[in-house]
């Protein structure tokens, strides 16, 4: 007699199931076969599973708030901001926002494309995320590696982030260069009674540094505001701390910084999330969607994990509770490093529409 | 064509052969600061021209000093009022706690001194705490350890004290000179000195100048010496007058022993 396999095994693993729908996305890659297309190959990314889909689906989300952008705006007199400047010229307000170790990487110069077409409304970042940018005009940043070690690093006087090397002498001469710029603020806040808050200490310092491969050198030429209220937790800040000896007196208001942030949004026809990272960057732009109740288009690129209840590591999901995003939003998660999507996603999203977005801004 | 891999593997490789090199916990040693050594101290000499040769060379001689200056009608270092010198540039990084400093102007005792190493905050820097000398007040600074910083000339002198009036106290220095122009300070050096002189007690006031500005800040028990305008000299005690005029024998047969 032929032996049977076990009833309940059976009937366990061949479980008759329910039929899905006829419309949903079936899982297929990318075939080499047909070349070497990237174009392809990332349009694939959304049927291939896992965070490609979810790449995928960021791509389309950035695509979707693009299309609001470039959507004409009836110009509206009586909704202009205290800055002077109104939101509503654009038919979605794009907010990015990323951490300093982004701009010590590579991807400075996909942000720096962004500011430079004045593709993104606001930008948000940390301390590190201003003075990286400037330095890297300075002097270079190199590749090294996850492994070297500390203790002959500190010797040779190389700092290490991640496997990127920056010597000690890139800050020697980003102080060198940024003394005489505190000193000249100083200046005109004694003197005109200029009041310097953070986002206006990068505009100057966009225009000082003058450099067309600065980030905030185009953000001063766009006139895309850049805040960042924790400015002074990085090199910028010891500079400052310094300065405060030698001159003491510089103030920087943060109060005015907030007004400003959340007017962007506030007085925004539709907004979108890019934020590239956790932390300090992460909850200020959804913060300030708060107070609109909430984005309409988001997209997080991080790798933090909500099991810690950590606010980097939470869902959109999450912000959706808060109403920091609308509830008839659909927002998406990549669990992905930023150094390796976001160069793919600019070129998915602002890069392909690049006459599109600038064609605007040439005729202004 | 080297890769990228084999160009960062190379640099780790030179890492190591490097700290193989260099003497272990280089990097938590403090620097190596270059130390003048502290001036020869000056007590006293007995000839008037050795103490002049020294008291020169210490005029000259650049580091902080706190010395006494001996009274000698010949060569008189105590007044030195131009402003020129009142201060000399140091290299930050020479400064050494209890020595003094110019903090925001006012001559300071440094109490304490750290060093931050070159690094994220850009040149290595020199944080300053010190007490100022004559207010008592705590001044704070921050200096690149390559600046330069001002150094007070700091002169100390001992003056005794003949009188009190209105406040004023006289004070005559070691050449006879008198000088009225000292208030009494308002402090507990102050009411020392009032107690003492009620007391009739005989003692040196230590006034230290330094940047145009002088004060009392001690006492000081007075040393036995001899009368004010007459040189203290060492070894007063063994002086003897040679008499060429009589033979040695006639004055003490015994004292001295032909060989």
């Amino acid at each position: 007699m032929a032996d049977h396999a076990p009833s309940v095994a059976m009937e366990a693993v061949l479980k008759p199931s329910c039929d899905l729908p006829e419309d949903m996305p079936k899982i297929k890659g990318y075939d080499f076969n047909q070349g070497v297309d990237l174009h392809a190959v990332l349009k694939s990314y959304l049927t291939t599973g896992f965070q490609a889909s979810s790449l995928g689906l960021a791509i389309q989300e950035i695509n979707h708030m693009i299309e609001k952008r470039l959507e004409p705006v009836e110009a509206e007199g009586n909704e202009c901001n205290e800055s002077g400047e109104s939101p509503r010229n654009s038919g979605c307000t794009i907010f990015l926002g990323y951490t300093s170790n982004l701009i010590s990487s590579g991807v400075r110069e996909s942000i720096r494309y962004l500011a430079e077409h004045k593709m993104v409304d606001v930008i948000v970042t940390t301390a590190g995320g201003i003075e990286e940018d400037l330095i890297k005009c300075l002097a270079h940043t190199y590749l090294g590696d996850f492994s070297l070690p500390g203790k002959e690093l500190r010797l040779r006087g190389i700092n290490r982030i991640g496997n990127l090397l920056v010597p000690n002498d890139n800050y020697c001469k980003f102080e060198d260069w940024l003394m005489p710029i505190l000193d000249q603020m100083l200046l005109e806040q004694n003197t005109e009674g200029t009041r310097w808050t953070p986002s206006k200490m990068i505009h100057r310092l966009g225009k000082e540094i003058n450099n067309t491969e600065s980030v905030y050198y185009w953000a001063y030429k766009n006139n895309i505001p850049v805040f960042s209220p924790a400015l002074t937790d990085g090199s910028l800040g010891d500079m400052i701390y310094f300065h405060s000896y030698k001159n003491p007196g510089l103030v920087l208001d943060i109060v005015e910084d907030i007004r400003k942030l959340n007017s962007q949004a506030v007085f925004a026809k539709k907004t979108g999330m890019i934020i590239l990272g956790g932390g300090l960057v992460k909850h200020h732009i959804a913060n300030a969607n708060l107070m609109r109740n909430g984005a309409d288009f988001s997209v997080y690129i991080n790798t933090g994990q909500e099991f810690d209840g950590s606010d980097s590591g939470a869902r959109p999901d999450e912000a959706i509770s808060w109403g920091k995003i609308r509830t008839d939003a659909k927002p998406v998660k990549v669990y992905a490093d930023a150094s390796l999507v976001f160069p793919l996603i600019v070129a998915e999203t602002f890069a392909l529409h690049a006459d599109k977005l600038t064609a605007g801004k040439k005729t202004d | 064509m080297e890769t990228v891999r084999c160009r960062v593997a190379r640099f780790a490789s030179d890492l190591a052969s490097l700290s193989a090199r260099l003497p272990p916990e280089h990097i938590n040693t403090a620097p190596s600061l270059s130390s003048t050594p502290p001036p020869p101290f000056l007590y006293g000499c007995c000839s008037k021209v050795g103490r002049a040769c020294a008291l020169s060379v210490l005029f000259f001689l650049e580091a902080p000093l706190t010395h006494r200056t001996m009274a000698d009608p010949d060569c008189d270092f105590q007044t030195g009022e131009s402003g020129a010198s009142a201060t000399y540039p140091m290299q930050c990084s020479a400064l050494r706690k209890n020595g003094y400093v110019v903090l925001k102007g006012r001559p300071c005792k440094i109490v304490e001194m750290s060093t931050s190493k070159t690094g994220k905050h850009g040149h290595a820097k020199v944080n300053l705490v010190g007490i100022d000398i004559f207010t008592n007040k705590k001044y704070e600074d921050m200096c690149p350890s390559t600046h330069n910083m001002d150094v007070p000339d700091i002169k100390r002198l001992d003056y005794q004290l003949v009188n009190i009036s209105e406040n004023y106290m006289s004070l005559m220095s070691d050449n006879g000179d008198v000088r009225e122009d000292l208030r009494v300070p308002e402090n507990e050096v102050g009411k020392e000195i009032e107690a003492k002189f009620e007391a009739g007690e005989d003692f040196l006031v230590t006034v230290i100048s330094a940047m145009g500005e002088e004060c009392a800040i001690a006492t000081k028990i007075k040393q036995k010496r001899p009368a004010v305008g007459k040189k203290a000299k060492r070894g007063a005690s063994w002086k003897f007058t040679l008499d060429l005029t009589h033979p040695v024998e006639a004055r003490d047969p015994g004292l001295y022993q032909t060989l």
